[in-house]
């Protein structure tokens, strides 16, 4: 009998009992100690215990992270169909937590909850995507249409019943352009107000994202994302394949950072397997780790500069990247899908010169980056365009969900390598950069300290680097045998086959495993049923809660700043809409 | 381990009166672009700019290009048709149909073996998965197409060519030279066990075979054909 079946809670989940014990929900919520404290509660009790969970003392979970649907249509053990997943995070405390509303069964299959977008306005869009994926009505939503399919699309994609061959066709007619754009709104001492369409096919947007603004004269009183036109299914492609199939997947996701997407996604993966990966393995994870986010700070910030009209910086910033794009490739093979990581370790161990390389790019990185300081950071007409634009202030950032730079130049000082160390960040002397301003200035100051404080990581990272050994971990249940060993040694041989053929065997259950993405926290939170892929595949794209913020962030700003804003958000649509 | 830094304090707020004024500060950011400039025309050839198509970008042994396969020394196909790679593949772009070889040491080869390169994401997955060291990567990595029907590449295209290795190189590949790993024998170097691989004529002759049904193929299409169709 493990020390969880014995009833015996963790010390953080015990707290967490204590204080649902005393919410409103009471004792009719269960607090369960899983990888996270959980609690499990119905829907009628879900809207009073968010507000509890975020007011609370003793809770302050005023970071929402995730929301994501579950269909165990398919997984034997959970007693409902449906459920509705919840992640949450408490500055206060420094830990998540996992909300679990189980939905009961309803003959119709359409299970209703309430809406927590008045708690955490960052649900908005979570639970916009909920429904659209799993069908879940949520009352009181004020926006609650589709998200990521198209609005002639019939039916919910991520329900285990949904056959994924069906395709529906979609005409310009079926395009959801929303009420409020419709009407005209006249205003005293004003000509009329128009509304534009800024994008989807528009070289600000720098991916296909679509803006309904309406505009008084140049001012914009009112704003409406509209995305998904880059939605291929990750989810749903990932619950077709094995584990380790998934990764090329996971380089598609933030293709600006793709490293990154991969060690988040097998860290999830091995926790759920108890594996330990050499420090070796983990080491040149880290390295390459950091590279990539200088990297996907080199893109945003030389893509930005472009929009406000300083061209420049972009081709000094990407010499970088064109400079670490050669390293990838010598370690694994491709400059922008890498694909290097697997579960329980790297696809090939790193070349001879890796240190070399790294130690060349330490070199030539901080002139560019200098160059580019010496070209923006002081100038007047960058400050005009960036001073006072897109304002977020510490409050609207937590409400809003926004992770990463986002949330750091608005002064909060949450940065996942430092709240909850992995892969020996916290064996390393850095900095978390912030900025109090908020605005889009603050947030390009937070970036390029950031690359600095990644050259820092990467060079001490560096020191430490065995030069020889292991970077995989020797469980041929996860990682391939070695190919001398398969075309010579028949046991070997059956550990490649099975590994091959049927995945790896996950034990089943859950796990939230959340690392530092490029713009923020990026999540994976995976479902085993005990098959060789996963069950239920989440991803917490750190972009999908800072687009939801875009359009509140620009009202009241000229269509030129929303421009420079959207730059600072760093978009990625292939995070964005998965 | 350290603490926070807050960059805003770094930047102030208020610019001086020398950067408000902005002429200096053009003439500072000029300083940087034609540093730039004087520094790349001293060093031409150090340019970080590819005239492509004329010039290529020298890419690692390990780059993730067009796929080879590997041949014997007899030239005959080192796939097996095991359809480890069919089932490794995340892009589900490999088809390959087995037939039954003539020779009991190889037992099975590829009669069709396609690669779809439009659906092809150059993971490399394919070569992991490999039990026979018998599909590389190279870096050839111009494949253009004019119709869909071109991408799918077929054994003929897939073969490995010693013209195409000398131009391209070898890519992603399961062992590197000097890296301790050896191939696997080569099974058309080992004597032939038993006979010279006619199933039925080693039949005849009494030699234990295992009895089952040959199943679809075009080596055992022959035999297929001579069936009458009244039969």
């Amino acid at each position: 009998m493990t020390v969880a079946e014995a009833g015996i809670l963790s010390p953080a989940a015990e707290k967490l009992r204590e204080r649902v014990a005393a919410s409103p929900a009471g004792p009719r919520a269960e607090v369960l100690d899983l990888d996270l404290p959980t609690v499990e509660v119905g829907p009628e009790d879900w809207l009073a215990l968010a507000r509890f969970l975020r007011d609370d003392p003793g809770c302050r979970y005023e970071l929402f992270i995730d929301l994501c649907g579950v269909d165990n249509l398919k997984r034997r053990g959970p007693k409902s169909r449906f459920e509705t997943v919840v992640h949450l995070h408490s500055f206060v405390k420094n830990e998540h937590v996992r909300v679990r509303v189980v939905l009961p069964d309803t003959p119709d299959a359409k299970p209703t909850l309430p809406s927590v977008e008045s708690v955490w306005p960052a649900a908005d869009w979570f639970e916009r995507e909920a429904y659209d994926l799993y069908g879940f009505q949520f009352t009181g939503h004020p926006n609650l249409h589709r998200i990521l399919c198209h609005d002639a699309f019939v039916g919910h994609a991520l329900r285990k019943d949904y056959a994924p061959g069906q395709r529906w066709f979609y005409a310009e007619e079926d395009l959801r352009f929303p009420e409020w754009a419709k009407e005209t709104d006249v205003r005293a001492g004003h000509f009329e107000t128009q509304t534009i369409s800024i994008g989807p096919s528009h070289p600000a947007t720098h991916g296909i994202i679509h803006i309904v603004a309406r505009l008084d004269g140049e001012r914009i009183v009112r704003a409406e994302t509209i995305i998904g036109y880059l939605h291929r299914c990750f989810e749903k492609m990932a619950e077709k394949h094995h584990w380790n199939q998934v990764i090329p997947y996971t380089d598609r996701l933030n293709y600006v950072s793709s490293m990154i997407n991969g060690v988040g996604y097998v860290r999830t993966v091995e926790k759920m397997l108890g594996l330990t990966i050499p420090d070796r393995g983990r080491l040149v994870r880290t390295i390459l780790s950091e590279f990539s986010r200088i990297m996907d700070h080199c893109v945003c910030i030389g893509a930005n500069l472009v929009d406000i009209g300083a061209l420049t910086n972009f081709t000094y910033l990407y010499q970088n990247r064109e400079n670490i794009y050669s390293l990838l490739e010598a370690c694994c093979g491709a400059r922008l899908t890498v694909s290097y990581v697997r579960v329980g370790g790297l696809a090939i161990d790193i070349p001879d010169d890796f240190d070399a390389r790294c130690r060349g790019l330490l070199e030539s990185i901080p002139p560019f980056l200098e160059d580019v300081d010496k070209l923006v950071s002081n100038n007047r007409i960058v400050r005009n365009r960036f001073s006072g634009t897109g304002l977020v202030s510490r409050d609207q950032a937590v409400a809003w969900g926004l992770t990463g730079p986002m949330l750091r130049a608005s002064g909060v000082p949450y940065d996942v390598r430092r709240a909850r160390p992995y892969d020996f960040y916290d064996k390393f002397d850095w900095d978390v950069p912030i900025a109090q301003d908020g605005d889009n200035f603050a947030r390009y100051l937070v970036r390029m300290e950031e690359m600095r404080q990644s050259l820092k990581i990467i060079r001490q990272a560096l020191d430490v680097l065995p030069k020889s050994g292991p970077v995989n971990s020797d469980d041929w249940h996860v990682v391939l045998p070695p190919k001398d060993a398969v075309y010579h040694d028949m046991e070997s041989l059956i550990y490649h086959f099975k590994l091959v053929m049927e995945g790896i065997r996950v034990p089943p259950g859950e796990r939230y495993e959340w690392i530092e993405g490029g713009t923020g926290e990026l999540g994976f939170y995976a479902v085993s049923d005990g098959r060789g892929g996963p069950y239920r595949l989440k991803v917490r794209p750190p972009c999908f809660p800072n687009m939801a913020a875009f359009e509140k962030m620009i009202v009241g700003g000229t269509v030129s700043d929303a421009v420079a804003s959207l730059g600072t958000l760093n978009i990625i649509a292939g995070e964005l809409d998965r | 381990m350290s603490g926070v830094v807050d960059v805003s304090r770094k930047y102030p707020d208020k610019l001086t009166l020398l950067q408000r004024l902005y002429i200096p500060e053009i003439l500072r950011g000029m300083a940087v672009t034609l540093g730039h400039l004087v520094r790349n025309l001293a060093n031409y050839k150090g340019l970080p700019t590819i005239f492509y198509p004329e010039q290529k970008r020298n890419y690692s042994g390990r780059f993730r290009g067009k796929h080879i396969l590997k041949t014997r020394e007899d030239g005959s196909l080192k796939c097996v048709a095991c359809y480890m790679c069919q089932q490794a593949c995340p892009a589900e772009c490999i088809t390959i149909v087995a037939g039954e070889h003539p020779k009991i040491a190889y037992e099975k080869y590829p009669v069709v073996f396609d690669i779809d390169m439009m659906r092809c994401v150059f993971c490399g997955f394919c070569v992991d998965a490999c039990p026979k060291d018998a599909i590389w990567m190279t870096r050839n990595y111009e494949m253009a197409f004019f119709t869909r029907e071109d991408a799918i590449f077929s054994i003929d295209r897939l073969r490995e060519r010693p013209e195409e290795i000398l131009q391209h190189g070898y890519g992603y590949r399961p062992y590197y030279p000097g890296d301790g790993t050896n191939p696997p024998s080569d099974a058309s170097r080992l004597p032939v066990v038993p006979g010279g691989g006619e199933r039925p004529r080693l039949r005849s002759e009494g030699v234990p075979l295992p009895d089952r049904d040959p199943g679809p193929g075009p080596l055992n299409a022959p035999s297929q054909a001579q069936r009458p169709f009244s039969a």
